[in-house]
């Protein structure tokens, strides 16, 4: 379909922002009049709290910092997990006899969200960083293994007697084959690990922290503030949308020649 | 073939045997760890049979606390498919209620269900509604995400061949959108399980006066290991085992899928 310029900027800028303004506005108007007043702040208030807390500290610390702590327990235990799963997962995939031996194991794990291994966690861990980075490797690994896993047995026969018959070695069916091909599985696999991460950083934080995003929420819940509850919130999906946005160019850039047509 | 899959399911048994007996030998024999730490299996198995009949120390047995659980879990769970599944329907066949639904939509979609629970407990209390409005909110993003995806999926010349026919574009809908959709739709329906049976854990980690998440929340307060690992195992159960029913459900509901893959 061909559409002129002035058309795309009207439905990407122009309808969306009215869709949110109305969408705040019923917020406003919903609360103002009704019992909710009591509870829930306005969006005006929210909103300009939201943009003030990346100056004005809350608790400790600005809302930059509550990121980046949050950021901090995530990156690290998310590249771990993510290394670990998908070696793990591709091994698992190609070797039937890792399969066979660890399949079992990591089926025993899989099923238990990560959020239900805070307390056991905090036990072993501590209530420091340690418990937290656990977490997130839970987090991480169970999925990216799954998709890993799922990538290196679906690969494509033919190419793979394609190679033999070539004359490829093992060690180059599973280089040059089995690896591209998973590759676009692991990525679904990464994004899913992500978001799963995020939103376990967060639970944790809420179990037991004294900085992070969760954090500014638990806290909000503590003192009955409802503003600084929706300003985490806000914070912690803005947060989630760009990692994922983020997550989304990588595979863009390393997976250029899988573009799904669409 | 035959003889290769027993010698498989044999390294299988074999490889969780080893795993049971390394995990007693470093507890209960060689007392590497101590025992509040972590138990050893035997002691976990026993505090699992004992927890069906023993209310103590949580004010509830297992069978209760995963009644509670599963009572809230679905109860958003189906509230989310009720109303996520006709409007990712909506948003994609109707080009004004995209445009609207949309941008809200995008906004709320990457906050995870667990950021929801204090807001939720300021408006709704600490009761059914909360938790269920928590579920609510993390199953229904991937249900209005795959309808969504669903029926945008659907092949332009169906559309064609139908409007050709003189179909209505109610029937269009019914009749080659929606089937088109199914897949995705149930797609979306599990991991919308899946993310429905995670919040309420988490929720009630947070509020709640029963539940399995409660029950691991009380006994870290203890310090009984034994029945934190019963808690994560009962929840793993019921996770495993309610993605199990769903796989019949789509199996029926979703007859022309085997032939597609």
């Amino acid at each position: 379909m061909i559409k002129n310029k002035t058309g795309r900027i009207f439905e990407i800028i122009f309808y969306p922002l009215v869709s949110i303004l109305i969408f705040l506005i019923i917020w406003d108007v919903g609360v103002k009049n009704s019992e909710l007043s009591v509870v829930m702040p306005g969006p005006w208030e929210v909103v300009s709290k939201f943009i003030q807390s990346f100056a004005v500290p809350i608790g400790k610390y600005t809302m930059v910092y509550h990121i980046l702590y949050s950021l901090m327990r995530v990156v690290p235990a998310y590249i771990v997990g993510s290394l670990a799963g998908i070696i793990l997962g591709i091994l698992m995939g190609w070797y039937p006899v890792i399969n066979r031996i660890l399949r079992p194991l990591y089926e025993l794990i899989r099923p238990i969200p990560p959020i239900a291994w805070i307390p056991i966690s905090i036990v072993w861990f501590g209530i420091g960083e340690g418990s937290k980075w656990f977490l997130i490797f839970l987090a991480a690994f169970v999925p990216i293994t799954l998709n890993a896993y799922a990538g290196a047995t679906t690969v494509d026969e033919t190419l793979i007697k394609c190679s033999k018959m070539l004359g490829a070695s093992d060690g180059q069916v599973f280089k040059t084959v089995v690896l591209p091909y998973s590759v676009p599985h692991i990525f679904t696999g990464l994004q899913v690990g992500l978001s799963t991460s995020w939103a376990t950083v967060v639970a944790a934080e809420m179990i037991r922290s004294t900085e992070g995003v969760g954090w500014i929420i638990i806290s909000s819940m503590d003192t009955n503030n409802v503003v600084q509850s929706l300003v985490g919130i806000m914070g912690i999906g803005v947060v989630g949308f760009i990692l994922a946005i983020v997550m989304r160019k990588i595979e863009e850039v390393l997976c250029r020649w899988n573009r799904i047509e669409t | 073939m035959k003889k290769s899959d027993k010698k498989g399911i044999f390294l299988s048994v074999l490889s969780v045997i080893a795993f049971l007996g390394i995990w007693y030998l470093c507890t209960k024999v060689l007392k590497l760890v101590p025992e509040n730490t972590l138990p050893d299996p035997v002691k976990v198995f026993s505090t699992f049979v004992d927890k069906f009949t023993n209310p103590n120390p949580d004010g509830g047995t297992l069978l209760q606390h995963m009644g509670a659980s599963l009572q809230v879990a679905l109860t958003g769970y189906i509230m989310a498919i009720v109303i996520g599944i006709p409007l990712g329907i909506l948003m994609a066949w109707n080009k004004y209620v995209d445009r609207f639904v949309r941008p809200i939509f995008d906004l709320i979609k990457p906050i995870p269900g667990v950021a929801w629970i204090p807001l939720m407990i300021v408006i709704f209390g600490i009761g059914l509604q909360s938790k269920a409005a928590v579920v609510f909110f993390s199953a229904v993003v991937p249900c209005i995400l795959n309808s969504y995806t669903g029926i945008r999926q659907t092949k332009e010349v169906h559309l064609w061949v139908a409007r050709t026919f003189g179909g209505t574009r109610n029937q269009m809908l019914f009749k080659i959108a929606i089937p088109t959709a199914l897949p995705y739709i149930m797609t979306g329906t599990r991991i919308a399980l899946g993310a429905a049976w995670v919040a309420i854990v988490a929720a009630e980690l947070l509020g709640s006066t029963r539940g399995l998440g409660f029950m691991i929340q009380q006994a870290r307060g203890i310090y009984r290991t034994d029945i934190i690992i019963v808690g994560m195992l009962a929840i793993g159960i019921c996770g495993a085992f309610l993605t199990a029913v769903l796989g019949i459900i789509e199996r029926i509901v979703v007859k022309g899928r085997k032939s597609n893959d």
